[in-house]
């Protein structure tokens, strides 16, 4: 109980040191918010849809404006997860033979909810050029999945449906090689890499797909996705431990 | 009234940061560090979209939706999309970043079974001197 409301005193103040210092700062400096963006900003909004043709000014940056960072932001992405792979495989556990998993109703509700996901996922990465989202938004909503269905239906149950760590790594060296592909192919025509509408075209069978940004995301998608499911895999404790620990006592 | 909204957002960012830096350098479990970085990156790139932000009342996002005479409006009360496209970049890199240091301090916990730093350093040592 004196915990509690030693807590809620600290708290108190801490809220109250906050509000005096942000009122005492904005009437003493007279503060003012900004009321326009800076010049750069207004040139991306002004000039995405002729330079780019997406009318969405964020992907346009990301994978035109700044293409070639963004690739190579990719690349650290890859690092990362591989590093992080490799120091997980340097004691790797058994994996569990356990099917347990939640009630009934948590298993259908999350059936569906998976469904939904997975669903809105796709929609976010394929629509990325024209609303706002992308490759990595939905990449990370589809992994999202993986982690929901792992506590829910067990590590295992997600293993016997083949989705397995070894094959999510293939999936997004595939994506990324995908990736790679679509930044270097101007290279043939003699453009540079990341050459966006000089080199693809703006709209296919009569929808805009914003040249080679639509690609761009779709294989971010695909490759955040199974990365950090990938993750997720390595990270799930194998249910047989948490047995054993309970067994013992 | 707007000033006070900007100072308040610009004094909770500088708050969250200092309790993300408290968290990184005083707090003995490894988890809570990690815990208290993804605070700290997150209190950046908040400070990031801050930059670029307009505090005009319809807030709309940097993105055309095909109706006539649009640019005019967008240039007056779309949010910079720069800062947003440079924190969707950070965010990737962090997630990245955040999942290897995930995986070391498994590593660690398997290898000297706390996630103290201190007893886990202290474990190590002893393993190195007994060899």
């Amino acid at each position: 109980m004196k915990a509690v409301s030693k807590r809620v005193v600290v708290l108190l103040s801490l809220l109250a040191v906050v509000v005096s210092t942000a009122l005492a700062v904005s009437l003493v400096a007279r503060l003012e918010a900004p009321a326009s963006i800076r010049d750069l900003g207004k040139y991306y909004i002004a000039n995405t849809r002729r330079d780019t043709s997406s009318p969405e000014a964020v992907t346009a940056i990301v994978w035109d404006y700044r293409g070639l960072d963004t690739i190579y932001e990719t690349l650290v992405l890859y690092m990362a997860i591989m590093g992080g792979l490799a120091i997980s495989t340097i004691a790797r556990k058994v994996a569990l033979k356990t099917r347990v998993g939640l009630t009934s109703i948590t298993r259908t509700g999350t059936r569906i909810i998976t469904l939904l996901i997975a669903t809105i996922a796709f929609s976010i990465a394929l629509h990325g050029h024209l609303t706002p989202g992308g490759g990595f938004p939905g990449g990370s909503a589809l992994a999202i999945t993986a982690m929901l269905i792992i506590p829910v239906y067990t590590l295992q149950s997600l293993l016997d449906y083949g989705v397995t760590s070894t094959r999510l790594v293939a999936t997004r060296g595939l994506a990324l090689t995908g990736l790679g592909l679509v930044a270097i192919l101007p290279v043939i025509r003699g453009l540079e890499a990341v050459t966006n509408l000089r080199f693809y075209p703006s709209h296919v069978a009569g929808m805009l797909i914003s040249g080679s940004l639509w690609f761009y995301n779709f294989f971010e998608f695909l490759a955040v996705a199974s990365g950090f499911a990938a993750v997720a895999l390595y990270l799930s404790i194998p249910e047989e431990l948490y047995r054993e620990e309970i067994e013992r006592g | 009234m707007e000033g006070f909204v900007y100072a308040l957002f610009i004094v909770v960012l500088v708050v969250n940061a200092l309790m993300g830096i408290y968290g990184i350098v005083f707090r003995r479990s490894l988890v809570k560090k990690l815990i208290s970085l993804t605070i700290l990156s997150d209190t950046v790139f908040v400070a990031i979209i801050l930059v670029g932000f307009v505090f005009k009342h319809p807030v709309v996002p940097p993105v055309y939706s095909g109706v006539e005479g649009e640019e005019k409006f967008l240039l007056e009360h779309a949010s910079d999309p720069l800062p947003q496209a440079l924190v969707l970049t950070g965010i990737v890199i962090g997630l990245a970043v955040n999942a290897l240091i995930a995986f070391g301090i498994i590593q660690i916990y398997r290898l000297t079974g706390t996630t103290d730093a201190k007893k886990a350093i202290r474990v190590l040592v002893e393993e190195v001197m007994e060899e």
